[in-house]
């Protein structure tokens, strides 16, 4: 699997270096790294596993043409919050519902469950963003200074 | 003794779990030397259950399981679990040693011992209940007497890490096992007394699954509550999920105000999809970067440099390259957090764009950084091995 991992990132590095692809390729490429980043950067919990088994999955299919697997089934948050009334609740449910769906491998959560690896993806997140963001203004300034310098 | 805990994480992270888990190996070292140093005396029996203190028989089982537990060390995260169990249940012992020494017989071994650790044995507790949380079968253990002193003493390491973890600090109070004879009478006996004597604790019955539970599990009701075990076990996972409500709730700007779950779950939807977009805008604004290209190299320099990297953990310096810095500077966020770096610091040295391949690997072998940690090894993935070759190089320090 490691190998694997050291493969399928080499050859996502590989097209997202290469100068011929089109930017917004090379966009998706990075992002892909980006969410690879992430999932490393927890490992352990359930969401980075999800995330980086469908990150694999996609890189595996992408590289050799295959059509994506059906989804896998998914369970609904069964624990509600008690006590409230129909319409709430099935409110409520709909709202679960949207919230496993943005976590990854949040499907096959139950409430409780899911709020925790919610917590983690969204400190995780954030620290992807700030890192992100450092590093593209980081560039940017690079870039600016390099063509000022004439390089 | 304790290791420092980084209760400043720079962007202020408050409830990762990632370091925890991490530092459990260490901890676990600590436990298991400091358990060598004493050993539990297996021969220690459970006193016969006396009507007035109820203590006694939990305070004997979970020495027995805890000695099982300890000769079981397969187990996954049990090892760390046991110790912890060992030493809570040791240190227990030794509480109500001190408090009524008529009705337990320590081993003279045991108790001069105990009382120099009682924070380690906290820190012991809350540490088991933190690995039980991940993993619900182990054995789950601190075992809190009804008597307000445990309380007492967790309450200065657990507010000293209350900025970490704050949901470690809700579970001392929360899984509480009481083991007894019989179920039935004793059930009210607590009842009554709780209405008297702790009016805001609720200890709750958790779902035993495992062989080595408890067969009987006692439940404090809080006043005027159904004790019924139904009502109990839900009241319970109403609470898990209302305390883990309010653990988002902190983490997302501007949700503590807000009142009412379906609002606060609409702002931690919003949160989580601004995240994501912003990830997404960011990575198309990393590939308008203007990219320098050479791979030609590449390949060899991953052969010769996987698995040689080397991290400072207080200081480190990384060569990233362009292309590859996204997967450096990610995974180094998240290395970051693993060695519980409590500061970012970025330097920025422009290397002259001129340099040569072989400048470059030459000057890699100080630079690069690994994993220390042997359970997250991030080879299969390693950014700094997998930068290639470029001619415009950064070199950032952590």
């Amino acid at each position: 699997m490691e190998d694997q991992g050291n493969n399928k990132t080499l050859s996502l590095i590989k097209t997202s270096t290469s100068s011929n692809s089109g930017f917004l390729e090379r966009g998706r490429r990075i992002k892909v790294a980006a969410e690879m980043g992430l999932a490393e950067s927890s490992r352990g919990r359930h969401w980075s596993r999800a995330l980086r088994d469908r990150l694999l999955r996609r890189i595996g299919n992408g590289a050799c043409g295959c059509q994506k697997e059906g989804l896998t089934p998914s369970k609904v948050a069964e624990d509600l919050v008690g006590e409230e009334g129909d319409d709430e609740v099935i409110e409520m449910a709909r709202k679960l519902r949207a919230l496993q769906k943005l976590v990854p491998g949040g499907e096959d959560l139950a409430m409780d469950r899911l709020f925790e690896e919610t917590a983690d993806y969204v400190e995780a997140l954030q620290r992807q963003v700030n890192v992100m963001r450092a590093l593209a203004s980081l560039l940017g300034m690079l870039e600016k200074e390099k063509r000022l310098m004439g390089g | 003794m304790e290791p420092t805990r980084s209760s400043g994480d720079g962007s202020g992270n408050s409830g990762t779990y990632t370091p925890e888990i991490a530092e459990s190996l260490r901890f676990e070292e600590e436990i298991q030397s400091f358990m060598r140093e004493n050993t539990v005396h297996p021969s220690l029996e459970p006193p016969p259950a006396s009507g007035g203190s109820s203590f006694t028989a939990l305070l004997g089982l979970p020495a027995n399981q805890a000695v099982e537990l300890l000769h079981d060390p397969e187990s996954g995260d049990s090892p760390a679990v046991a110790a912890a169990a060992a030493v809570s249940g040791g240190g227990e012992m030794w509480r109500f040693g001190l408090r009524d020494p008529n009705a337990l017989t320590l081993p003279s071994g045991c108790s001069p011992t105990f009382p120099s650790n009682a924070a380690l044995v906290e820190r012991a507790a809350r540490f088991s209940i933190f690995a039980a949380e991940d993993s619900p079968d182990a054995a789950s253990v601190p075992s809190h007497s009804g008597d307000h002193s445990p309380k007492l003493k967790a309450e200065p390491p657990d507010t000293e890490s209350q900025p970490i973890c704050p949901i470690p600090v809700e579970r001392p109070q929360r899984p509480a096992k009481r083991k007894e004879a019989e179920k039935g009478n004793k059930v009210k006996g607590p009842a009554k007394k709780s209405r008297t004597a702790e009016e805001g604790s609720a200890k709750v019955a958790e779902e035993s699954t495992g062989g080595d539970k408890l067969p009987y599990v006692h439940v404090r009701a809080r006043r005027g509550q159904a004790t019924d075990s139904h009502s109990l076990a839900e009241r319970a996972r109403r609470e898990k999920i209302n305390a883990r409500m309010k653990l988002l709730q902190e983490l997302v700007p501007g949700c503590s105000k807000i009142s009412g779950t379906a609002l606060v779950l609409d702002e931690i939807i919003n949160h989580v999809q601004s995240l994501q977009r912003q990830v997404e805008l960011l990575s198309m604004r990393l590939a308008a970067v203007n990219p320098r290209v050479d791979i030609s190299g590449l390949d060899n320099f991953l052969s010769a440099e996987c698995g040689r990297v080397m991290v400072g953990n207080g200081r480190g310096g990384v060569w990233m390259e362009q292309s590859a810095w996204m997967d450096a500077a990610a995974v180094n966020g998240g290395r970051r957090q693993q060695q519980q770096q409590q500061q970012q610091i970025w330097h920025l040295d422009l290397v002259h764009p001129h340099q040569t391949p072989s400048v470059w690997e030459r000057d890699d072998a100080s630079h690069l950084f690994t994993n220390p940690n042997p359970g997250t090894s991030l080879f299969g993935y390693d950014p700094a091995s997998s930068v290639s070759l470029h001619s415009n190089q950064l070199k950032t320090e952590l």
